[in-house]
């Protein structure tokens, strides 16, 4: 991977990180999205793709209400795909949600910190916001979207780190046969989260039917492909 | 007086911001404060400057709703501002908003629209439309998101404290009576095929695998005195992965 590609998918990783709740939430933040860019900034679609699925069905276990703190799959999925693409087939998807997972994780934490940060700043310019002023109005809210960049940033550069030891470290010492025992934990989990979360939402009314109804139709239709 | 042509426009780029400045005092009123900025400023130009800060100030009080709605809060307290309706009741009118506009937008949105063009999105990938799926989501997801901003903007603005009245919209309720329904049959649709599409390049014992693990994890998750939640389930299990594929050489 080329040094111009690494600063491509920090980039990427920012733009996805700042989508997720600051600006637009245009779902540029989900993984399908966000994984398929990566794999085209590397020229591998298809692993961007694969990767994407993964976390997008990761991505339905979580439900957005209120102020929950959940973790941030965007800059995740860029940071898998990123090792995904150096280790071909099940050995990259493996290898690919192992950085993904420590990533959504630090980006779930993260975004906590700087909701921390943010009211703290709230509380300073208190006096200020109080008296209608435009300015301190302004600068606060400008800062945090610079604060949420940073962050977007730094998660992003530390999931690129960690897929770069991944690279280095794991690649070698794992058999094709244990790459692909991971792979299939980290599919299988992936599709027992995007079921969890759909069962959830769907409850137990006539919703619950239209959802058996889709799963016969979508058996049907992967059997006959 | 209100604005004959108020900048809607420029307040609704600014809602897209909305949550930037989000923070556990306020939540998002830094942001419905800038959100509303614009359409206060004609306050101000009337010579009435503390019309204007007052305003500014009670737009940054705590205020927390679903982002894509915020605008009809937006629109409705800029107007209710401009009307002349005394403060106290434009702060209750803000604090009265946030819960309904929170669950609407909640069941609609997080709950119906996106999960509804996310499956279809990982049913058209996993059926060979490759990134075209992708583009197909980001299209067809976002003029839901846009139109919706767009209309809460304006009709909170054209309706003020009677604001209420947009919420009884016969569409919503037609919106949310479709796509509850879309929503789990497109997941329903989309989880089978995408399980296909992932399981397709394993070899016969590593599908059994992920079926086994798909099993027992969506077992897992289902059992809510476990609080289990998806990351700490994948991290735990590629972590399990990670030990056997190193001993299973």
């Amino acid at each position: 991977m080329s040094l111009g590609q690494e600063g491509l998918l920090l980039l990427w990783g920012i733009l996805v990180g700042l989508d997720l709740v600051s600006v637009p939430q245009a779902m540029i933040a989900r993984p399908l999205v966000s994984g398929v860019v990566a794999g085209a900034i590397l020229g591998d679609v298809g692993t961007g793709l694969r990767l994407g699925v993964v976390f997008e069905l990761l991505q339905h276990d979580i439900l957005h209400l209120g102020a929950v703190r959940y973790p941030e799959y965007g800059p995740a999925t860029v940071a898998g795909v990123s090792v995904a693409h150096a280790a071909a087939g099940a050995l990259g998807i493996g290898l690919g949600a192992v950085v993904g997972l420590l990533t959504g994780l630090l980006g779930g934490v993260s975004l906590n910190a700087v909701r921390r940060l943010n009211t703290r700043a709230v509380q300073r310019a208190s006096d200020a916001l109080e008296a209608g002023e435009v300015a301190a109005l302004m600068r606060v809210h400008v800062t945090s979207l610079a604060r949420d960049a940073v962050r977007a940033m730094l998660v992003t550069a530390v999931g690129l780190a960690l897929a770069a030891g991944v690279r280095h470290f794991l690649v070698g010492t794992l058999s094709v046969r244990g790459a692909m025992v991971v792979a299939a934990a980290a599919t299988g989990v992936a599709i027992a989260a995007g079921t969890s979360g759909t069962l959830r939402l769907a409850g137990r009314g006539a919703t619950l039917g239209w959802f058996a109804a889709g799963l016969v139709g979508g058996a049907a239709g992967a059997w006959l492909r | 007086m209100a604005p004959v042509k108020p900048p809607l426009g420029r307040t609704l780029l600014r809602l897209f911001t909305i949550q930037s400045s989000w923070n556990y005092e306020r939540m998002q009123g830094v942001g419905f404060g800038v959100a509303e900025e614009p359409l206060l400023r004609d306050l101000g130009r009337a010579g009435d400057s503390a019309a204007y800060r007052g305003a500014l100030a009670r737009g940054a009080h705590f205020f927390n709703a679903h982002p894509y709605l915020c605008g009809l809060a937006v629109g409705a307290a800029a107007r209710a501002e401009h009307d002349g309706i005394p403060p106290a009741q434009v702060e209750r009118l803000r604090t009265a908003l946030c819960g309904p506009l929170g669950s609407l937008g909640d069941r609609l949105v997080w709950a119906g629209w996106l999960p509804l063009t996310s499956g279809l999105a990982l049913a058209a990938v996993a059926l060979g439309l490759g990134w075209w799926a992708v583009v197909g989501f980001l299209a067809l997801y976002n003029a839901g998101h846009v139109a919706l901003r767009w209309w809460a903007l304006r009709a909170g603005w054209a309706r003020g404290t009677r604001v209420a009245e947009a919420l009884r919209q016969p569409f919503l309720r037609r919106a949310g009576a479709v796509v509850e329904p879309g929503m789990a049959l497109a997941m329903g649709a989309a989880l089978p095929l995408a399980a296909a599409y992932l399981g397709g390049p394993f070899p016969g014992w590593a599908r059994m695998t992920v079926g086994i693990v798909a099993a027992l994890g969506l077992l897992l998750l289902r059992w809510r005195r476990l609080g289990l939640t998806g990351l700490r389930l994948g991290l735990g299990a590629v972590a399990a992965a990670l030990v056997v594929g190193w001993a299973w050489r």
